[in-house]
């Protein structure tokens, strides 16, 4: 079909790089080279490059789990968005549209401290106006609030994608669904979300790499993240080169392992066919 | 008994385009419809009508006694009424055999066991078993629109529709789908087929429709529209295409 043809030759050029795989893989020689980089450091001069690593590390944990928790908040939101803003309803059409131009039109640390200072004291004046106990009480739960920052803000941008995604596949699939008598959900369940996701794999997993680095800016929020516990072990011992390049080498481990990942799904994927 | 599709006055609105201008059609159990015309004259429109793939304006549509109303009835009637596109449509992602299967497994609950045996025996009827486990990308056109057909069936429906079912294929697969759709008509299903294939409107259809304009423009048995046509129009469409 002619349609797959076309997908083919597109996803084509983008992963002639990760396909022409064997000797010569530039992605996996970076990758050696950046481990082979921190190990050089914490062996050769475990202090101080042993030390940030062992003061950093919970915060090692802190950054991955609030990337994927968002991550899988934001599929599913973003999908929701996304069916609102393709939707003939115009009252969830609008609602949605609304929704992803205010997100995309504030900076993500802005939405952050919106939600980390500003949003539990909102909580707590209505609470003082209702006369709400529980409400008065509110204390916003940092990591919980970062979560539902970077969620709100990530779905926004997510939703796009899924609706060029399934935009990108032909009416006539919806028709030959709803001839059959399948519903409109149906038809999106079965028929067109599952071409759909092998169109937008490579856009959703640069996402997930956005929001890895873009979970820094949680550290400004009171979540203790690799990057504010640099800052932390920076501001006891003031060795700044060393510190943030220590930080830097561990983001970039996990982007270019997270990249390889999305590499491998994508070959997969695509393999199926 | 009542005709099975009893189409009244239906009128249909592209924006400023008024793509059918009170079209009434009243099709019989078992006849074969073939309805040709120029392009923009609404039939495949009025086809798409007949399972609400296009909602139309004004006027009626009953089909096998429901009328085309609410979501469910839309629904019902669909179940009813196979549609075959020109594009085919196949599900690009799943297999021949999942393509068949999937409605019947969704909408008609069949278990996967009967649902595969119906491909099965549709398969062989359509003239490909061996493509069961095939990727639509697999196949030339002619065998995806056989498959299509196939898919179409397996929901046993009581009409076929076909939107030129044979204008996106190399002429030596035509025929392929031609002659499955001959022995349905021979089954004594009843179909309305979008077609300029002359040849299939002489040897299976009751009647032959020349729409033009969003309107009926004559009504005959095939060999009588095609050889003594009495409107002008008729004529002058007949004599640009045979």
């Amino acid at each position: 079909m002619d349609l797959q043809e076309k997908k083919k030759t597109e996803t084509a050029p983008a992963s002639a790089g990760a396909d022409s795989k064997g000797y010569f893989d530039p992605w996996w020689w970076l990758v050696f080279a950046v481990i082979g980089m921190i190990i050089l450091l914490i062996t050769t001069r475990p202090d101080p490059f042993m030390r940030i690593l062992l003061f950093v590390r919970d915060g090692i944990g802190v950054t991955i789990q609030t990337t994927i928790i968002s991550f899988f908040l934001v599929l599913i939101v973003g999908l929701i968005a996304a069916l609102g803003r393709i939707s003939r309803s115009r009252i969830l059409s609008g609602i949605a549209t609304v929704y992803v131009e205010i997100v995309r039109g504030i900076p993500l640390l802005v939405q952050l401290l919106f939600w980390y200072f500003a949003f539990p004291s909102v909580i707590q004046g209505i609470g003082s106006a209702l006369n709400i106990e529980a409400l008065k009480n509110y204390l916003a739960n940092p990591v919980g609030m970062a979560i539902l920052g970077i969620t709100f803000c990530y779905a926004a941008y997510m939703s796009e994608i899924y609706r060029a995604g399934i935009q990108s596949i032909s009416k006539g699939q919806m028709e030959a669904a709803r001839s059959l008598g399948m519903s409109y959900v149906q038809a999106m369940r079965y028929v067109i979300l599952p071409q759909a996701v092998r169109v937008i794999l490579p856009p959703v997993g640069n996402e997930f790499i956005s929001i890895l680095k873009d979970s820094s800016l949680v550290s400004v929020v009171a979540v203790a993240d690799m990057t504010r516990r640099g800052r932390e072990f920076m501001a006891a011992n003031f060795i700044p080169v060393e510190t943030w390049s220590m930080i830097a080498l561990l983001y970039l481990v996990m982007t270019l392992l997270a990249a390889r990942l999305v590499t491998f799904i994508e070959r997969k994927s695509r393999l199926e066919r | 008994m009542a005709p099975i599709i009893q189409i009244k006055n239906v009128h249909k609105r592209f924006g400023s385009v008024h793509a059918l201008r009170g079209v009434s059609l009243d099709v019989e159990r078992g006849e074969v419809v073939v309805i040709i015309g120029p392009s923009g004259s609404g039939k495949s429109t009025l086809l798409r009508c007949i399972n609400r793939l296009e909602e139309f304006n004004e006027g009626s549509i009953v089909v096998d006694g429901i009328p085309l109303d609410t979501a469910e009835n839309i629904n019902a009637v669909r179940t009813e009424v196979g549609m075959v596109f020109q594009q085919f449509n196949l599900f690009p992602h799943l297999s021949v055999m999942d393509n068949i299967t999937l409605a019947q497994r969704i909408i008609r609950k069949r278990d996967k066991a009967e649902a595969d045996e119906i491909a099965i025996q549709l398969l062989n009827k359509v003239g490909i078993p061996e493509k069961a486990k095939a990727l639509p990308g697999q196949l030339s056109g002619g065998q995806q629109q056989r498959v299509a057909i196939a898919r179409a069936l397996a929901m046993n429906p009581k009409i076929m529709l076909f939107d030129e079912p044979t204008s996106a294929l190399d002429p030596e697969m035509i025929q392929e789908v031609l002659d499955v759709m001959m022995n349905l008509a021979q089954e004594g299903m009843t179909m309305v087929v979008v077609s300029h294939e002359m040849g299939f409107a002489r040897a299976a259809a009751n009647r032959a429709i020349l729409m033009d304009s969003g309107q009926i423009v004559e009504e005959a048995p095939p060999n009588v529209l095609f050889t003594n046509p009495t409107q002008e129009r008729t004529k002058e469409f007949l004599s640009r295409v045979l």
